[in-house]
């Protein structure tokens, strides 16, 4: 009989251990996690949870119960500091030792830190868990100010939320739009425009160089001179992806922990999925770290069917959704740069797609209010083949009928 | 509700669901999503139990209807969540043709 660990009560380690049940694992599986809450989806946090328009219980993977009558144990609340492969254990933080035989390391990651002068005073915030839900909520009172720094998804959804409760919001990014870095400059154009257009005051290339007051934030103050009065400060500015109880493990780190197509890191037996995993993609022949919900789902699956053994590619097509006000907004794909922006429809109206293709081969898609047609490009990203680019621009061609070229 | 106050209501004339097609319908106050599936119809709430998208505006792939907004997948013969974010079935519906009215039981 197998132990099996899973280092990390997340979505992908609660998934990995829901899936090592249902596929038959005759052994002990152990869930340990830092956070005292039974393992939660973290989407709701930025958006109707922080909104307050639904409840925790409505983001728990599942019921507390489910785990005892699926003979999960869990120790949630309790930190692992140390991994030895040699000897088969992981170290708690009261020195306690949890054997294992295939360990999972599904730990995600912590908001990176500002480290300007005033980051340690209060009313400054970071998103990440339920409970920085809980302490933001708390600042919630319509017509209060808030500085929002950084707009990548996190910051960007906070913002809209803010706002969707009637705060006073200024959202500041280094960038020259929202989410410049995975979907670049037309289309985070059409994303500060519908923050603009809700009232949210945007600023861009500019950073933020201090945060002053006396105990608790008062003023944000930039680079270029700005001085923005607040009641106190979201920061989003992206996840380090946490390994430190790995340090001495001899498991390679670059960028996370480093896996191959099977979620195997460099040491027999021990496996990583979700945030924390830089994991080599066969569709698109790298390695590659992402932090979505849909990654850790089925990543989080794929690694617990490989922990028992059945060699299990992952390959998915990586996907993930942003909700703002009343847009949906969903990315399929992978890609970093980009030879030519297919879109069909209007980058200035409130419904569009957008390919990144390169060599005639889509890499990626974006589209706002579009999933149906995002959906329908994802067979087309892995089968990384030509398509006739006059077709996927034409908005009168089913994407499911699309040439695709030998 | 008991059995007793169920009955089957005319929803939608059948020919205006094609084999493979999903429609909106509503019922007494209620919206529902219908299937034709080779002929044989599916009627479940047409409500996402995860962020209350309408179902019928999503794809239907054998007997999986998926909910565009986040992908979650149900069961269109039983309701079953067939992969996340949603975390409850759809109430579904039996239905009947009665010439070429398609009825829900409600």
């Amino acid at each position: 009989m197998a132990a099996y660990v899973i280092v990390g009560a997340s979505l992908a380690g609660a998934t990995a251990a829901m899936t090592l049940r249902e596929e038959g694992a005759d052994g002990p599986v152990t869930l340990i996690g830092a956070e005292q809450e039974a393992p939660y989806e973290r989407p709701p946090l930025s958006k109707a949870y922080l909104r307050g328009d639904t409840p925790f219980d409505k983001a728990l993977v599942r019921p507390l119960a489910f785990y005892a009558d699926h003979d999960i144990r869990t120790m949630f609340g309790t930190r692992v500091i140390r991994v030895d492969p040699s000897e088969r254990i992981v170290e708690l933080e009261d020195h306690r030792r949890v054997p294992f035989d295939a360990l999972l390391i599904a730990t995600g990651g912590r908001n990176r830190q500002m480290s300007v002068p005033g980051s340690d005073l209060q009313g400054i915030y970071g998103l990440r868990t339920v409970r920085d839900a809980d302490r933001i909520r708390k600042e919630i009172v319509p017509g209060r100010r808030v500085v929002v720094v950084g707009m990548g998804f996190i910051g960007s959804e906070v913002a809209a939320s803010l706002r969707q409760k009637g705060l006073d919001v200024v959202a500041i990014s280094p960038s020259k739009t929202p989410l410049f870095r995975p979907l670049g400059e037309a289309v985070g154009q059409t994303i500060a425009d519908l923050h603009r257009s809700h009232g949210v005051r945007t600023i861009f290339e500019d950073t933020v160089v201090a945060f002053e007051g006396t105990r608790r934030v008062a003023t944000v103050v930039t680079r270029k001179g700005l001085r923005l009065e607040c009641d106190f400060v979201v920061v989003g500015i992206g996840l380090e992806p946490a390994v430190g109880m790995l340090a001495d493990s001899g498991i390679l780190l670059h960028n996370g922990v480093v896996v191959d197509e099977y979620c195997r890191t460099s040491v027999r037996g021990i496996y990583a999925a979700g945030d924390v995993a830089n994991h080599y993609h066969p569709v698109f022949e790298r390695q590659l770290r992402v932090e979505h919900w849909h990654n850790a789902v089925k990543q989080g699956a794929a690694a617990a069917r490989n922990m028992l053994g059945r060699s299990v590619t992952y390959d998915e097509v990586h996907w993930f959704w942003s909700d703002q006000y009343k847009a949906n907004l969903q990315y399929a794909g992978f890609h970093t740069t980009w030879q030519q922006l297919v879109v069909r429809g209007r980058l200035d109206s409130a419904s569009y797609l957008a390919c990144y293709v390169n060599d005639g081969r889509i890499d990626a898609v974006v589209g706002l209010n579009r999933a149906k047609e995002v959906r329908r490009v994802m067979p087309l990203i892995k089968a990384r083949r030509a398509v006739d680019l006059e077709q996927l621009r034409d908005e009168h061609v089913d994407l499911r009928t699309l040439d695709v070229r030998p | 509700m008991s059995d007793m106050t169920r009955e089957f209501v005319t929803a939608i004339q059948t020919n205006d669901i094609p084999v493979g097609g999903i429609a909106a319908v509503d019922v007494r106050g209620t919206r529902i999503a219908v299937v034709n599936i080779g002929g044989t119809y599916y009627a479940f709430d047409d409500t996402c139990t995860h962020e209350q998208c309408s179902l019928a505006e999503g794809d239907l792939a054998g007997t999986t209807v998926t909910c565009m907004c986040h992908g979650a997948e149900f069961d269109v013969r039983t309701g079953e969540v067939l992969a996340p974010p949603a975390p409850m079935p759809v109430k579904v519906y039996r239905t009947r043709v009665e010439g070429d009215a398609l009825q829900i039981e409600v």
